[in-house]
């Protein structure tokens, strides 16, 4: 579904990310994995064309969506959750949903979704009028992902969600996006909590200085090269 | 009664403040630079309503209607002629800052080149003796300009609240990266900040010139005392920025009990020194949501 061919891209001139390729499939989880710096951060940017990119080509369902405006992407079926619970702060919960279904013409289907995001995310409905920066760091990250899903993604990008969430935080998000998954929605996520993110995805790819390192299924966490990547043992 | 006329005064001048401010502020929360030229807005529409009206001899709503519609095109010109091809040229707020005060004082100019020095009158409402209760003397058009206005923040209120277009403005205020990530395109709210808040600009412009003169630097000094207003409410909130403008009007027009009347416009700076001091997020500033 998703198709990355040989990227290269960074930031002011500088190439993050040197030939990268990555396939997703329709309704798969994938994760990527690798330590600080690696890079994984820009490849979600690359694909939201929030960075440079330098060469290669990005198609989304054969169409090549490489260096296509960010707020188009949605319309292609994309939607990107950034890293660090990026809310509106200053909207209402509700209102944060409503302005995640932005390009959404359809009244009816808007009222719809929200429904569904009140049973799937039931504090949203209590605190649908209260704002979003008075909701707990676990609650805002999940307000982040349920507007991203206002809009019906057939891909949902996920960029560390759960940086700085409690333990407790941490698991529920976690089989969150597993129900997510569930309903048909393919899934990147990008991880500093490589166990967890293995542990749900269907494949990993593994990052290292900005280049592809490994990839795998699950067993992927035994392979021994891992412990090289993260901790730099050779 | 000295009161009761002081405080008529005063919300009179923070109804005209308050119009200067909120279009302001509304540019600088989702645009995020000082748009001075906000001031160059006010003044030509101003005078486009004298040309229509009291040169040209055209009906005085439909030259009302004109001069607002003016005062949004002239927004609208002056953000996609020359903001929108500095940021496309990533140029930081403090360029776009220096570019608002170039477009002042071009405008200023041209205000100048065109008109004269002169003050003009725009003669609409003959001079109407002042209704008075308690003492208190205000004209029906003060009565007007305040409730103009009031209706208007009003409406202002509605639309950033209720309104699809609304929303999204206060999304790029918030955050303009994931507005865009959601489908929003920043720029395209931008068009529509300035259409909005010149057209704000031109409706204080023709309240404004229906009370007083015109003269060239009119803009700069409304701007000036807008601009305090919005300091003093907390900048980016326009709550704040109506709040402060009337906070200032009323300040303006208590001290000329206890100061010579050419001190006015002196209060409105100690007022805005003092809050950048002791208070510079203004009275509901907002504050980072860390």
């Amino acid at each position: 579904m998703l198709r990355i061919k040989n990227l290269r891209s960074g930031y002011n001139g500088v190439e993050v990310l040197h030939n990268i390729n990555l396939n997703a499939n329709p309704a798969e989880i994938v994760a990527i994995i690798g330590p600080n710096g690696s890079g994984k951060s820009t490849l979600l940017k690359s694909i939201f064309n929030l960075c440079e990119i330098y060469s290669g080509s990005i198609t989304f369902k054969d169409k090549n969506i490489t260096n296509l405006p960010t707020y188009e992407l949605i319309y292609e079926g994309i939607s990107y959750v950034p890293q660090g619970r990026q809310v509106f702060g200053n909207l209402t919960v509700r209102e944060n949903l409503e302005v995640g279904a932005f390009v959404m013409m359809d009244h009816e289907l808007l009222k719809r979704n929200i429904r569904d995001i009140f049973d799937k995310f039931p504090f949203s409905e209590e605190k649908q009028n209260d704002y979003a920066f008075t909701l707990s760091g676990g609650q805002q990250q999940m307000l982040a992902i349920a507007r991203a899903l206002m809009q019906n993604p057939e891909l949902l990008l996920l960029d560390e969600p759960s940086l700085g969430l409690s333990p407790k935080a941490m698991k529920e998000l976690f089989e969150k996006i597993k129900q997510i998954n569930r309903e048909g929605i393919a899934i990147i996520i990008v991880e500093q909590n490589a166990k967890q993110a293995v542990k749900i995805a269907h494949r990993t790819y593994v990052l290292e200085d900005g280049k592809m390192a490994l990839e795998g299924g699950r067993e992927i966490l035994k392979d021994k090269r891992i412990k090289n990547i993260y901790f730099g043992g050779r | 009664m000295i009161a009761l006329q002081l405080l008529i005064n005063g919300l009179i001048a923070g109804a005209i403040y308050a119009l200067v401010a909120t279009g302001f502020s509304l540019i600088y929360s989702v645009c995020k630079f000082v748009h001075f030229a906000h001031g160059a807005t006010i003044a030509f529409s101003a005078y486009f309503l004298y040309f229509l009206f009291s040169i040209l001899g055209l009906n005085f709503g439909f030259a009302v209607v004109l001069a607002i519609a003016f005062a949004s095109l002239l927004g609208y010109g002056m953000n996609f002629f020359v903001y929108k091809q500095l940021r496309k040229r990533k140029a930081s707020s403090v360029i776009l800052l220096i570019a608002s005060f170039a477009l002042l004082i071009f405008f200023e100019s041209l205000i100048l080149l065109l008109f004269g020095a002169d003050v003009k009158t725009i003669g609409f409402i003959k001079i109407a003796k002042g209704l008075e209760f308690f003492g208190a003397i205000i004209t029906p058009l003060q009565i007007f300009i305040v409730a103009a206005s009031f209706v208007l923040l009003g409406l202002l209120f509605l639309f950033m609240k209720k309104t699809k277009i609304g929303k999204a403005m206060r999304a790029v205020a918030d955050n303009k990266e994931v507005a865009e990530v959601v489908g929003i395109s920043s720029e395209r709210i931008y068009d529509y900040v300035f259409i909005i808040g010149s057209a704000i600009a031109g409706i204080a412009a023709i309240l404004v010139g229906l009370e007083q003169n015109l003269e060239p630097m009119m803009g700069t000094n409304l701007m000036i005392k807008g601009f305090s207003g919005a300091i003093i409410g907390g900048i980016g909130s326009v709550p704040g920025a109506i709040l402060g403008a009337f906070l200032l009007g009323f300040a303006e027009n208590f001290g000329i009990w206890f100061l010579p009347s050419g001190y006015k416009d002196a209060i409105a700076f100690i007022i805005l020194f003092a809050f950048l001091l002791f208070r510079p997020q203004g009275i509901l500033g907002i504050k980072k949501n860390e």
